[in-house]
């Protein structure tokens, strides 16, 4: 245990992306969140697990300023500017009859010039290397309504990144994929932070994927029951205070140190290379 | 105001039938060639909010903004749009403060615009002639004030469009997803209530309060069926609202039919509908012998 205190002392030191301080949210005379205060470390994979209806996306939407909350939300950036924010939202309701390309769902937010005259060659290159980045090049003149939940969920990603974000924030990114294609998600996910450099901050509520790609979780059940590193956080007290019986979907004590964690290309980034 | 009659003679050239020779009926053309393209464009959009309903609260707020006028001695065609665009205001207002759904907001804008309506009405009988009116519309009538007015209207609204038309489909695809990126989705529904509700009432002149909605989301409906992307669904739209209009009036005039011109304008955008279904029908079959 001492090693593993040790291992992950340090990045609680660095100054955090996000830190929630005291936040409560009431819908409807329904407490929905109850003083949350946590923080996201800046440049990790932090995720926010608890049963449905713990108040997880409420979390976020808070986050986004979607929802109205008493407390304080502080962002901090490395350098001295506005924190951009890309949201990647879940199963994104939306018209699927209507007639839209992926390149043109892409630039709605980009492009100032009306897309009755088409999307400009620059943006149309750009968009191009962005849906390479998730691997979906060849999703660019499909039409967003007959792209399958995978796919949509790519699409979205790439939006996100082509804001260019400081924190990008995940409402569960694999729902409605397979358990392969949401390992394969979140192993995306992982290179493409190593290599931009981003905070990550996701909802997720399966715990195989917690513990093997975050590398900070908040355990929400209306108030944070715990966190921490996943090996520390996701105790077995934890999880039975917050899920009720786990059903021993993960055995905290049974991971092996170091790589019980995550064995994916962030941590070589940060704390064990 | 200065006289638009070249505008005019100009309609005769471009539309060389017998019955475009009257002044009442260039007038009518030049009028419908106005506003069709914004009934397009606008369509698009309530189409992809899914706003049909609150286009039939702001028509029905007409017979309310008319009783208005004729309470308080003012010109209708001056409390009519106002008040739309107060109601369309309000109606949007409420929709983003209240945790009501939004067609029970519209529906409760909607009865009290109308009780509204006929309680002045009903005090005066006289004015039940205006309700006629605006059943039915009559684009015949419009005036040489209502096409300038029109006309400013038109700049302005293409002027706002070819802003905000990217980011109304964007906030339409996803209201959340639009405000992370920075679009304020507040002033875009605002604007464009206003300019609904301002396009909405000339639509009541030229083809009554029953058809206003249809002229409005019929074009923008065949286009969906028929564009593959949101660049051509906007073409598709303009094409079937413009023809739809210009033979519709045509059509109306001609002997053997004598009909309304409102309706007939709304049974050509029909008849495009249709097409554009069989089409879109055809094309899904098609795929579905492909794989």
């Amino acid at each position: 245990m001492i090693d593993a205190t040790g291992l992950y002392d340090e990045p609680l030191n660095i100054e955090p992306a996000v830190v929630f301080e005291g936040v409560s949210v009431t819908l409807g005379g329904v407490s929905i969140l109850d003083r949350v205060t946590a923080s996201v470390p800046r440049g990790g994979c932090t995720s926010i697990v608890g049963p449905n209806g713990a108040g997880k996306t409420t979390l976020l939407l808070a986050l986004l300023g979607e929802v109205p909350y008493r407390g304080g939300i502080h962002f901090s950036s490395k350098i001295n500017r506005n924190v951009r924010v890309g949201y990647v939202p879940q199963r994104l309701a939306f018209d699927r009859g209507i007639p839209l390309t992926v390149a043109e769902f892409m630039n709605l937010g980009f492009q100032d010039k009306p897309l009755w005259f088409g999307l400009s060659g620059d943006l149309k290159k750009k968009t191009r290397k962005q849906l390479a980045m998730v691997k979906s090049d060849h999703l660019e003149n499909r039409r967003l309504g007959a792209l399958s939940g995978g796919e949509l969920q790519r699409v979205l990603l790439a939006l996100a990144l082509a804001q260019e974000p400081d924190l990008l924030v995940l409402d569960e990114p694999a729902a409605g994929v397979d358990i392969h294609g949401e390992h394969v998600f979140c192993e995306l996910l992982d290179n493409l932070r190593a290599k931009l450099g981003f905070t990550q901050l996701m909802v997720s509520h399966d715990l195989a994927t917690v513990t093997h790609h975050a590398t900070h979780v908040i355990c929400l059940n209306h108030r944070v029951a715990a966190e921490g590193p996943p090996c520390q956080a996701l105790t077995d007290e934890t999880l039975t205070a917050i899920f009720g019986m786990h059903m021993g979907l993960v055995d905290s004590r049974s991971m092996p140190f170091g790589k019980s964690v995550c064995t994916a290309a962030c941590c070589k980034g940060g704390r064990l290379a | 105001m200065p006289d638009l009659a070249f505008l005019y003679t100009l309609m005769s050239w471009i539309f060389p039938f017998e019955c475009i020779e009257a002044r009442f009926m260039q007038q009518a053309m030049l009028g419908l060639l106005l506003l069709s393209p914004m009934t397009a464009s606008m369509g698009i959009q309530v189409v992809n909010f899914r706003m049909a309903f609150f286009s039939d609260a702001i028509s029905h707020s007409a017979f309310a903004g008319v009783a208005l006028g004729l309470l308080f001695a003012v010109d209708p065609h001056l409390s009519m749009p106002v008040f739309g665009i107060l109601v369309g205001l309000c109606i949007v207002l409420v929709q983003r403060t209240s945790s009501l759904s939004t067609d029970t907001v519209i529906g409760v804008f909607f009865s009290a615009v109308i009780a509204f309506g006929l309680a002045v009405v009903s005090r005066d009988p006289s004015s039940t002639r205006n309700l006629q009116l605006f059943l039915y519309g009559d684009i015949l009538t419009i005036g040489n004030t209502d096409i300038w007015f029109l006309i400013a209207l038109f700049l302005l609204f293409f002027l706002y469009q070819a802003k905000a038309y990217n980011r109304l489909l964007y906030i339409g695809i996803n209201p959340t997803l639009a405000r992370t990126h920075r679009v304020s989705v507040g002033f875009h529904q605002y604007t464009f209530a206003a300019f609904l509700s301002l396009v909405v009432m000339f639509s009541v002149w030229a083809v009554g309060v029953l058809l206003v909605t249809a002229m409005i989301i019929v074009p923008a409906a065949s286009a969906r069926n028929l564009a593959r992307s949101a660049g051509g669904m906007f073409w598709w739209a303009l094409v079937i609202s413009l023809s739809s209009a210009v033979s519709g009036l045509i059509l109306s005039a001609q002997d053997f039919a004598q009909t309304a011109t409102g309706a007939t304008i709304v049974l050509c955008s029909c008849l495009w509908f249709i097409v554009s279904a069989v089409i879109a029908l055809f094309r899904r079959m098609q795929k579905t012998n492909i794989s």
